[in-house]
């Protein structure tokens, strides 16, 4: 378990891709420094989908034009993973933490971050979220509801998790999902009658890292 | 010399893919700067440079997969600099 006593919250809203990620990058630098403490972001994006250096440009399934029709943004980055899709009504949270004070461990930091998601699901929607041997996500039934990618650099994470609380998962169509085959996606919101307020699941994920990394969150 | 290594990453992770390298060899680096991007399943990883040089040689390339504790690269140590151990820099 990671031990860390303080960590910024900054909630962006919603803010484009490459913009959060300009962001991340200088907060990195600056908690490699010692100059600020751990760091967590919250944002949304606007529609794009995202590359990893390694993915396969076949696992996006429409052209750029059709893409761009649909006001559909592309981005190569440098997080794990293969490719995936952000939008509306999807929170994304991106924790960069300096790992570097406790075990230096990427598969713990993985598996904690699934934690995160499946105990806000299971504890405040009694969803039974799950997460599958040798693939990393999360699921409720048949369905992948978060997905995770980081970035490292000197022990300091970046990049991180998404969630769909209320996405238009026609965007997944877009693409292969993950890089594999016939994933089915989800949202919180369609296991229950009554709109999920996407507020309420970020403070929910809040409460979880709070609780699963151990840290004082402000 | 001093040899890049790629250091231990998690319980589990036995292996990475080279996914980037920052510098070619030849060129000069500094110590701590971010040198080759390693890829596992969900993770990208950088490894910095343990000293202050010029690389000698690659010995990984973009595409490889590498076993933990395997070579990546070599660094012919500045002179004058103060670096850490061979191979320490993680």
């Amino acid at each position: 378990m990671y031990l860390k006593p303080k960590c910024h919250v900054v909630d962006l809203g919603m803010i484009e891709y490459q913009k959060s990620l300009d962001l991340q990058k200088k907060i990195v630098k600056k908690v490699i420094d010692g100059e600020v403490s751990d760091t967590l972001i919250t944002c949304q994006h606007p529609h794009v989908i995202t590359l990893s250096r390694l993915a396969k440009k076949e696992n996006i399934l429409v052209s750029c034009e059709e893409l761009k029709k649909l006001g559909v943004g592309i981005c190569w980055t440098d997080r794990g993973g293969d490719v995936t899709y952000h939008g509306p009504g999807q929170i994304v949270l991106y924790p960069i933490f300096n790992l570097k004070e406790d075990k230096k461990d990427l598969h713990i930091f993985l598996r904690n971050l699934e934690e995160v998601v499946i105990r806000a699901l299971r504890n405040n929607f009694g969803l039974n979220a799950y997460r599958k041997s040798g693939l990393t996500g999360v699921w409720v039934g048949p369905y992948k509801v978060a997905s995770i990618g980081i970035g490292v650099s000197h022990w300091v994470t970046y990049h991180g998790l998404s969630l769909n609380v209320r996405t238009d998962k026609k965007f997944y169509n877009l693409i292969k999902p993950c890089g594999l085959p016939d994933v089915k996606i989800a949202s919180i919101n369609d296991f229950f009658d009554d709109d999920v307020s996407l507020e309420t699941v970020r403070l929910m994920l809040l409460k979880s890292i709070q609780d699963i990394f151990e840290c004082h969150l402000n | 010399m001093i040899k890049v290594y790629l250091p231990e990453l998690g319980e589990n992770i036995t292996k990475a893919t080279v996914s980037y390298w920052y510098f070619e060899e030849g060129m000069s680096v500094v110590e701590g700067n971010d040198l080759v991007e390693m890829t596992t399943d969900k993770a990208t990883f950088n490894v910095p440079a343990p000293c202050s040089g010029a690389i000698v040689e690659i010995m990984a390339h973009e595409g490889d997969v590498v076993e933990v504790g395997s070579v990546l690269a070599t660094i012919e140590e500045e002179t004058g600099g103060n670096s850490p151990a061979e191979g320490e820099g993680v």
